[in-house]
């Protein structure tokens, strides 16, 4: 059945890149802007304040951010951007087609030296991860252990990479991302589906508000590896929502005042794990962003 | 015949009529550099500029810029000089060695800008990024 469901995923996002590649006309990026980059040029961003992203595994703590450094590199066709490098395909008006590579993001709330983390980081984050949690009691669990709360030695749970294509296009002033990426570092083999639309609310300030809501589908063998339990726990898939509201008001040519809250509310394969206590995941930030290079 | 007339009249005029050659003064003007070259991430050239001029036999000149007004620099009585500048710019250059009147043009050298070819792209679209 989950099959199925992520071959229609996979065959409709084929479509949609099929169909806009086919209508797509050439890039009409000829100045730099903030669409668009000159090839052959990085940008190097950190911001600095205060914030913090919620754990919801039982007994993680909250992981603080204080420092997020931001870098990005274009070339003709590669690119990285952070610690997601890619290759694009097509590189049209509204459309563009990629090839790109990406950490599995559930590794932040078990290991605080997560790459993932160290580029959100605060002084904590070069401390060594936990191997063991705190369950929760659940129906399931409680039938086969007395004990409301118990100690498990949990598996390590290892850098993951995922790639595949990436679907992103700007329609008028919505701009939106589709991703269908396959585990390639051989632990979960699982696959995951990253979507999202964004949008300007307005200005406020001086500033810009913008809005962003999508969703993060995750094969049951990628929720298994993060939050299953051999004997114990057994996930699905799991498909996780999210919104966020952000504003940006720059300060001056170097400086600029960044603040946002994301909430991403997990799947129940996720939530209903017995070391996640949590239904829901927030991150919020609010600090000054200096940039080094554009 | 006719074409012997022709050869005769062009060779009156320009014995005449000499054409006006800042070469034909003796004064020579380079600067350095003579092109800036735009790459990347640049937008404009920022750059020490050395003009430096010299003479068979004393003048009084002056330095300019034609599209920096501000630039002026004379000497008087002098073969030779030089002068540094810091200049910041985005299009070509010409630097011009005139009499004090500013009247005449007795040198002329251009600093060329040079844009590197650039090649533009679309930033990565990422509204599923948290921190995007």
């Amino acid at each position: 059945m989950a099959r199925s469901k992520v071959g229609s995923a996979a065959a409709a996002i084929a479509c949609c890149l099929l169909w806009t590649t086919a209508r797509a006309a050439g890039s009409e990026c000829t100045a730099t802007s903030d669409d668009c980059v000159a090839t052959g040029t990085w940008s190097l961003s950190v911001a600095l304040g205060a914030g913090v992203r919620t754990n919801p595994v039982v007994g993680g703590k909250d992981i603080p951010i204080v420092v997020v450094p931001q870098f990005s590199y274009y070339g003709k066709r590669f690119f990285i951007d952070n610690l997601d490098p890619g290759v694009t395909l097509f590189d049209g008006e509204s459309n563009t087609l990629s090839l790109v590579a990406s950490p599995g993001y559930d590794r932040v709330f078990f290991y605080r030296s997560d790459l993932q983390n160290i580029f959100a980081f605060s002084p904590t984050s070069f401390s060594g991860g936990k191997t063991s949690y705190v369950t929760k009691p659940s129906p399931s669990v409680q039938a086969q252990t007395p004990d409301a709360f118990r100690e498990l030695s949990q598996p390590a749970r290892r850098v993951t990479y995922l790639a595949g294509p990436e679907w992103t296009f700007k329609h008028g002033k919505l701009s939106g991302q589709l991703d269908y990426l396959h585990e390639i570092t051989g632990r979960t083999h699982g696959d995951e589906i990253r979507a999202a639309l964004g949008v300007p609310l307005g200005s406020v300030l001086g500033g810009s508000i913008n809005a962003r809501a999508g969703l993060t589908w995750k094969r049951a063998a990628t929720v298994n590896y993060y939050y299953g339990y051999p004997g114990l726990y057994k996930p699905g898939s799991a498909l996780n929502p999210f919104v966020k509201l952000g504003y940006s008001r720059p300060l001056s040519s170097k400086w600029r005042f960044d603040a946002f809250v994301h909430c991403e509310r997990l799947g129940n394969a996720i939530a209903d794990s017995p070391i996640v206590d949590r239904h829901y995941v927030t991150t919020a930030f609010i600090g000054a962003t200096y940039v080094f290079h554009k | 015949m006719r074409l012997m007339v022709a050869a005769v009249g062009l060779l009156f005029a320009s014995v005449a009529f000499p054409a006006r050659n800042p070469a034909d003064d003796g004064i020579r003007l380079q600067i350095s550099p003579r092109i800036c070259t735009l790459t990347g991430n640049d937008k404009e050239c920022a750059t020490p500029v050395r003009a430096q001029w010299r003479s068979a036999h004393d003048e009084s000149l002056c330095l300019i810029v034609l599209q920096r007004p501000e630039v002026r620099h004379c000497w008087e009585h002098y073969s030779a000089g030089s002068y540094t500048m810091d200049l910041v710019f985005t299009e070509d250059l010409v630097f011009q060695l005139r009499d004090v009147s500013l009247d005449r043009v007795l040198a002329s050298e251009a600093l060329r800008v040079i844009r590197e070819a650039l090649q533009f792209r679309h930033k990565r679209r990422q509204p599923w990024n948290i921190f995007d």
